[in-house]
């Protein structure tokens, strides 16, 4: 089978027979799936990773650049070596992911299959690719980059997601998008304590803070509490100093799952399991992301639980597949009841190892040998019990070598020396199907250094521990480098209490509780340093040569030495980017990629860290880390952007135009019919009977107060203080470089009350505006967008008096009602604010009223006018209407450099006023030549422009501007527009050349208005 | 091939010497390009470029690379497209991969103002001699096949401006390639040293002083920084009008390749490619308020991610892999400001490179050198000097820059 090794067909069933309880599977249910096209069996509760493997699968994915194979190593979802993708989703990571019954799962990065993988002969010529090969690479022709680039395109990547794109964009399988977009969703919490990691010190954090009265949440990524009490299978011994000394004797897995059930139990508790917070951001917001579904939980103290996690060290052949790392195996055995092999070896540097040792005896498995680094160890009743076991144990040896070509089948041990080499000449090879190791811990600092708090290295320790915390935060546990449990629950309670005793006082509790809660801080804390003291003390006894990275007289020529799995980056390439003057650790990162893959550093920050010291003969405190970046596990896009809410609005009078068969357009976030039959009809209509079109997504502010006159004055350019109450005047806002704004008409309604129209994408900016004007300045002004409550209806054209006074009793008569005037009473029954204004150049109402009664008020008009033929018209029949009168639009007439000035609106300019925003810089405006001009033009021939073609001197040769609007004019009965130009061409009739589908067209200024340009028809 | 497996330092480390022609600060991209072109055109060799962190370190190590000239104005245009020009002989003059991938850039438009905005820009590109044209949806479709061209999206694609010599380059290759070039012709690069003050007598720059307590001597001090050009210009009395913003943006794991050009979407405020290597790279306009926190925030993380959706909504379940953020000194019109300062001598800017400073590195590099050997202001940087904004004769790029880049 595929990826397996080969086995005789009792060996495949590769569980123990009898379940343990510390599993977590269901062994009475099974559940099928399919792995490569073939059926798979698991239990319920077995991850992809879990089932494949006691199936037999052993090599679960090809690495990225030499498809080299690649097996099982963390079994915790931290290193890249088992990506594979499940029912089209890339990338999935098969140690984490759960078995759902008929789940399809395929392996990645591979043809034709895992075991033979044909682009591994990249492996075989490995050598041909030093770091930096790239950069050194295809620069000269023939073969320059540009040639062979789209080669080396289609060789990279991992995850196809080729599958997932075709469903979406309707052509695959699935069927559209609504399979795969349903179940993304977002949620907020709020916590006083947020204590991420449920181990043993995370539970007793979160306990004590519980327990003080404040409102805790718990995060942990992993399906089942307690952290590697689950799966490390020892019978704890707990000192009663710690006050938990009742679970000594106990089985590890038993104690957590009491615990579990203890912190479930709490009432102001929440357990957020399967969950990974990925990244802390300002004001300790912590992003977490669980299944489809991204938390974000804000809280106000931080414990950071997060522990270590081990990482590989660096020999030759090292990412042979059945090379583990200590806690992965200890995992398949003790949490899914895999028996990973026959025949095992334990490389270790620190007391894990033991541990690893004796899970793999309980299990079953014998051991070849036990190989420490160390001279001494700090549990030596487990070494003895190993030995005992007539297993034979290397104290002061390391590996130096794994033999395999696909499986690992032997290994070559040394003696180390003193300062950590092999020693020459002690080679002895031990055979063996399984290696484990247990080579290092790094702290899980990357989530706590984004508060801004520092870790350094620990010499004794070797790991980079937490330091300088900042307020509201603690940490406890393996994060702090020290491993031991006593320690870990009483570090935990330290952080619960302290984390509690520093909430406002609201938080907490009872006086008497709190006194209690005060004595046991100081007495754990106390304990916590004794026992510290003591633990670092033991270290000083055992320590001995670390071997990270074994170097030997000529290792450099061994160029199998992986540091970084995800990118395939090898000991060799690290000391000679080091060595080019890479030698940096920021810049060591960015040229070799190490850390820069799916693991993001998870496996390789520390050897290579130890590789750029030892090159460069800086401490590792020097060398320094970079710096951890969030997300902290990749997290999928769906759920970073949540269910997919795109606002949409719409006018009171929306379904009408859709029963009516517009065509309809967005505007920003409105929808808009853009035209309803023909610009043709519709132009017709409003130029010789009468026309309706809705505007309701204009935006309408109502401004009261005894200022509202003199902060309009400040805002627009224009004087408003002293219109008269009913008349209505159109204004500009400028900003403080004197560039248009916004545009639109003021009515005064009452000596202390104005109506505001802005154009349709800007009311809230305009609305912000006044707000912030009208505090800096402090006016008795307020402003209320009534933008949604108000519906609106431009009733245009020589007849649309007639038809206006059927349904009113507003005297609409040009002495009673004239152009720029506004009145308020009832149209049709409705009380409406009408304003006498005409963008289209006709005699018109723009006429505003609740926007509940929409489409009874648009009905009635359309009733009644039906005996003068009334149509209504479009965004599109508008535009023409309105360029016919010149009538400029902002932002499509104006870009982000205009001022009144070029836009041909000097009139409504006041520089009479004390101040205004924009004065400053119009006055200097107005002072200078402008850059450029806004003109009519009318086009020659029967061409029409595009809205932003260039504009030409008349001989063509000289480049002077572009076309803002252009259409076809039914009046003119050719093409009209507007064009910014250079200012020599403003002038009447002065001859420009409009470049249109790459031909120079003649065309002409015109300044005055195309269509009434005494503007009579307005006024009539 | 054998040059591939000689062993060859790229930069040694230098101790400062007391005196320099010409003191750069800021080993950027801009930085570094300047102190290349003034050994290689000018024989100005006695240079030093200093940068407060690690070679790289502040956005040229932090941008996303996308090279183009498809500029709004003409002087933009200029400008820019003899930037790109320089680039597409770069790998081959510094004899360094610079991993230029002229994949294509493709700027969406969403709205019927928006398809107006690139035609405009199309028809100046033409007039200009940049390969530049408008595009619609079926042909946008065939060139991007993972993109959502139907009318299903909130705001569909409408139309797009299709720019093909555009592209995105390594961008830590460029600064390394420079790097090693200053060096090979004599001048020095000095990463982990910061300026904190400049010395001036009489009207006239005559050097710098490090955090390290050294002073050193120069009568010509560049200012290459970003982020912080304001403060460097601070210390020699010169107000900017520049305003610093956050600006971030994301990398996905590695995927199959499936997506060959680089697609804008200013409606949209996202832009999104995918590497050589297979990452989806993708960003967005800045952050809209003004700070100097490098940190990512997740609020931005998620407006890119959702954004990046509605455009492809097949990378659903496609993981992020990494967020960060840079810092961009913002200028009112979204143009730089390049030269000397009225009134001072020996202080040059070579600043306000906002979100699209990278692909200039070259040309203002090759510009500002000019400058300083001839003394005379090369007339196609001449549009950008800091007194523009006194003359209110400011170059609005805005519309072409603000998600772009
Ligand atoms: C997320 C992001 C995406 C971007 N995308 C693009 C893009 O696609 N295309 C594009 O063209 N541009 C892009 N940019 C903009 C581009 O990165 C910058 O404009 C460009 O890198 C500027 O180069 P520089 O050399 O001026 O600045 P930098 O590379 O920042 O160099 C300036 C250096 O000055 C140093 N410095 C500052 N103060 C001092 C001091 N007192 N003493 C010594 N040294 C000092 C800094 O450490 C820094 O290294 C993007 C920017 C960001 C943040």
């Amino acid at each position: 089978m595929e990826g397996a090794r080969p086995t005789n067909s009792e060996e495949r069933d590769g569980r123990s027979k009898e379940p343990s309880p510390s599993e977590l599977l269901d062994r009475s249910k099974m559940l099928n799936f399919e792995f490569n096209g073939r059926r798979m069996s698991a239990f319920e509760g077995d991850t992809v990773a879990s089932a494949l493997y006691a199936s037999g699968v052993r090599i679960f994915s090809r690495s990225f650049k030499y498809h080299r194979p690649r097996g099982l190593l963390c079994v915790s979802g931290r290193c890249p070596n088992c990506l594979m993708s499940v029912d089209g989703v890339p990338n999935v990571k098969a140690c984490t992911e759960r078995v759902r019954a008929g789940m399809k799962v395929k392996s990645q990065n591979c043809w034709p299959s895992l075991e033979h993988d044909i682009f591994s002969v990249i492996d075989k010529i490995g050598r041909f690719l030093p770091v930096g090969f790239y950069y050194k690479t295809f620069i000269n022709p023939p073969i320059e980059w540009s040639r062979v680039e789209w080669i080396i395109r289609r060789l990279t990547g991992l995850g196809d997601i080729e599958e997932e794109i075709a469903s979406a964009t309707g052509k695959g399988p699935k069927d559209g998008r609504s399979i795969i977009s349903s179940s993304f969703e977002h949620l907020n919490l709020q916590a006083d304590v947020a204590v991420i990691g449920g181990g043993p010190c995370g539970i007793f954090a979160a306990l004590e803070a519980g327990n003080a009265g404040a409102r805790v949440v718990l995060v942990d990524d992993q399906p089942a509490l307690g952290g590697h009490l689950r799966y490390s299978g020892e019978t704890l011994s707990i000192d009663v100093a710690t006050g938990e000394g009742a679970y000594s004797g106990l089985k590890s897995s038993a104690v957590a799952s009491t615990l579990e059930k203890a912190v479930r139990d709490r009432p102001n508790m929440t357990v957020l399991d399967n969950s990974t917070a990925f990244g802390i951001y300002e004001s300790n917001l912590i992003g977490i992301v669980r299944g489809n579904s991204e938390i974000r939980l804000r809280a106000e103290q931080l414990v950071f639980a997060t522990g270590a996690h081990e990482f590989p060290s660096v020999f030759q052949n090292n990412d042979l597949p059945e090379v583990f790392l200590g806690r992965g195996m200890q995992r398949l055995i003790n949490l899914y009841g895999v028996i990973p092999g026959k025949r095992a070896v334990v490389v270790s540097n620190n007391d894990s190892g033991l541990g690893v040792a004796r899970t793999l005896m309980d299990a079953g498995v014998k051991l070849e040998a036990y190989i420490d680094s160390r001279k001494a160890v700090g549990a030596p009743e487990t070494l003895a019990e190993i030995e005992d076991a007539k297993v034979q144990t290397f104290l002061g040896w390391a590996v130096k070598e794994a033999r395999g070509s696909k499986h690992v089948s032997s290994i070559v041990i040394c003696e180390v020396d003193n300062e950590g080499e092999l020693v020459h000449g002690t080679e002895r090879v031990v055979s063996c199907d399984l290696v484990s190791l247990s080579t290092g811990f790094e702290t899980e600092a990357w989530l706590l250094n984004q508060t801004g708090s520092r870790t350094i290295y620990d010499e004794l320790l070797r790991e980079f521990i937490p330091r300088e915390l900042k307020p509201t935060v603690y940490v406890c546990g393996d994060l702090t480098g020290i491993h031991d449990l006593n320690i870990a629950i009483m570090q935990g309670k330290v952080a619960g209490l302290s984390a509690a005793a520093n909430l406002p006082a609201m938080a907490r509790s009872t006086e008497l509780k709190v006194e209690y809660q005060r004595k046991s801080l100081e007495t754990y804390s106390r304990l916590v340093s004794q026992y510290e003291g003591k633990y670092r003390e033991g270290m000083k006894h055992t320590r001995g040569p670390e071997v990270l990275v074994v170097e030997y007289p000529g290792s450099d020529k061994m160029r199998k030495r992986f540091v970084c799995v995800c990118e395939d980056v090898v000991a060799k390439d690290i000391s000679l980017a080091t060595f080019e003057g890479f030698d940096d650790i920021e810049t060591l990162k960015r040229y070799s990629t190490v850390t820069m893959g799916p693991c993001q550093g998870k496996m390789c920050s520390m050897p290579s860290l130890h590789l750029c010291s030892r090159v460069t003969g800086r401490s590792i405190a020097q060398t320094g880390r970079t710096v951890s970046r969030p997300p902290f596990v990749p997290v999928a896009m769906g759920a970073l952007a949540g269910a997919e809410l795109h606002p949409v609005k719409l006018t009171g009078i929306h379904y009408k135009h859709i029963e009516l068969g517009a065509r309809i357009m967005d505007m920003g976030e409105w929808k808009r019919p853009h035209v309803y039959t023909s610009v043709e009809e519709e132009y017709k209509a409003v130029r010789e009977s009468v026309g309706v079109i809705d505007v309701s997504t204009l935006g309408r502010l109502d401004v009261k107060g005894r200022d509202a006159g003199k902060l309009l004055d400040f805002v627009y350019t224009h004087i408003f203080s002293t219109l008269k109450v009913g008349k209505s005047r159109y204004g500009v806002i400028c900003d403080d470089a004197g560039i248009v704004l916004d545009d639109g008409t003021v009515t005064r309604l009452s000596e202390t009350h104005y109506f505001i129209t802005t154009t349709t994408g800007n009311v809230e900016f305009v609305e912000e505006w006044l707000v912030w004007w009208a505090t800096a300045l402090r006016l008795d002004a307020y402003i209320t967008n009534v933008t949604a409550g108000l519906g609106a209806v431009n009733v245009a054209g020589p007849k649309a008096r007639d038809l206006l006074r059927k349904l009113t009793t507003v005297d609409l008569s040009s002495g009673a009602f004239p152009y720029m005037n506004s009145a308020e009473g009832e149209v049709a029954g409705v009380p409406c604010i009408l304003l006498r204004i005409g963008f289209v150049g006709e005699t018109g109402w723009e006429i505003h009223f609740p926007a509940e009664f929409g489409e009874y008020f648009w009905d009635t008009l359309l009733e009644a006018g039906k005996e003068f033929g009334v149509k209504p018209f479009g965004v599109e029949t508008q535009r023409v209407l309105r360029l016919e009168k010149k009538h400029v639009i902002v932002g499509q007439d104006t870009d982000a450099l205009s001022n009144p000035f070029e836009a041909d609106m000097a009139w409504t300019v006041k520089f009479e006023k004390e101040d205004f925003v924009g004065k400053a810089a119009l006055v200097a405006a107005e002072k200078k030549e402008p850059e450029r001009m806004l003109v009519g033009f009318v086009m020659k021939d029967s061409m029409v422009a595009h809205d932003g073609d260039q504009v030409f001197s008349q001989d063509g040769s000289r480049h002077i501007g572009f076309v803002t609007s252009s259409r076809f004019s039914p009046k003119v009965g050719r093409c009209v527009g507007m064009a910014l130009v250079s200012p020599e061409y403003y002038k009447e009739g002065s001859l420009i050349r409009v470049k249109s589908d790459d031909a120079l067209n003649g065309a002409e200024v015109t300044l005055a208005p195309f269509y009434d340009p005494e503007g009579k028809r307005l006024r009539a | 091939m054998r040059a591939l497996f000689r062993k060859e330092k790229m930069w040694q480390r230098h101790k400062l010497k007391p005196r320099y022609d010409v003191v750069v600060i800021g080993a950027g991209v801009h930085g570094l390009s300047i102190a290349y072109y003034l050994a290689k055109n000018h024989e100005i060799t006695n240079v030093a470029v200093l940068d407060k962190v690690y070679l790289g370190g502040g956005n040229s190590g932090r941008n996303t690379a996308i090279i183009r000239a498809n500029y709004m104005t003409v002087e933009g245009v200029h400008f820019y497209s003899e930037s790109l020009k320089l680039y597409e002989e770069l790998s081959k003059e510094l004899n360094f991969n610079l991993l230029f991938s002229q994949i294509g850039h493709l700027s969406l438009a969403h709205t019927d103002s928006a398809v107006n905005g690139l035609w405009r820009r199309a028809e100046v590109n033409k007039a200009l001699g940049v390969n530049s044209r408008v595009i619609w949806p079926d042909e946008i479709k065939r060139m991007v096949p993972a993109l959502d061209t139907s009318d299903r999206p909130r705001y569909p694609v409408k139309a797009a401006l299709y720019h093909a010599p555009g592209g995105v380059i390594r961008h830590d290759a460029v600064v390394w390639g420079y790097a090693r070039g200053v060096e090979r012709h004599g001048g020095e690069v000095h990463p982990r040293t910061e300026v904190i003050a400049i010395d001036v007598k009489d009207h006239q720059v005559t050097g710098v002083r490090t955090d390290k307590g050294e002073v050193i001597r120069a009568d010509c001090v560049v200012n290459a920084t970003s982020g912080y050009c304001t403060t460097v210009s601070k210390m020699v009395g010169v107000d900017l009008p520049v305003v610093t913003h956050p600006l971030q943006a994301c990398v996905t794991e590695p995927l199959k390749p499936f997506l060959d050009k680089v697609v804008v979407s200013a409606n949209l405020h996202v832009y999104v490619y995918q590497t050589d290597r297979g990452e989806l790279v993708m960003g967005s306009e800045i952050d809209p308020y003004s700070s100097y926190s490098q940190g990512s925030t997740l609020e931005t993380l998620e407006s890119i991610v959702a954004h990046a959706l509605e455009l492809f909504p097949g990378l659903r379940h496609v993981r992020v892999l990494r967020q960060w953020g840079g810092l961009c000194d913002m200028t009112p019109d979204y143009s730089p400001i390049l030269g000397e300062v009225d009134g001072l001598k020996g202080f040059v800017l070579d600043v306000g490179w906002g979100t699209y400073g990278f692909k200039a590195g070259p040309v203002s590099g090759k510009r500002i050198a000019e400058l300083i050997a001839t003394k005379r202001t090369p007339d196609i940087i001449r549009p950008f000097r800091l007194s523009r904004f006194r003359e209110d004769r400011l170059v609005s790029e805005k519309g072409a820059a603000a998600v772009s880049h």
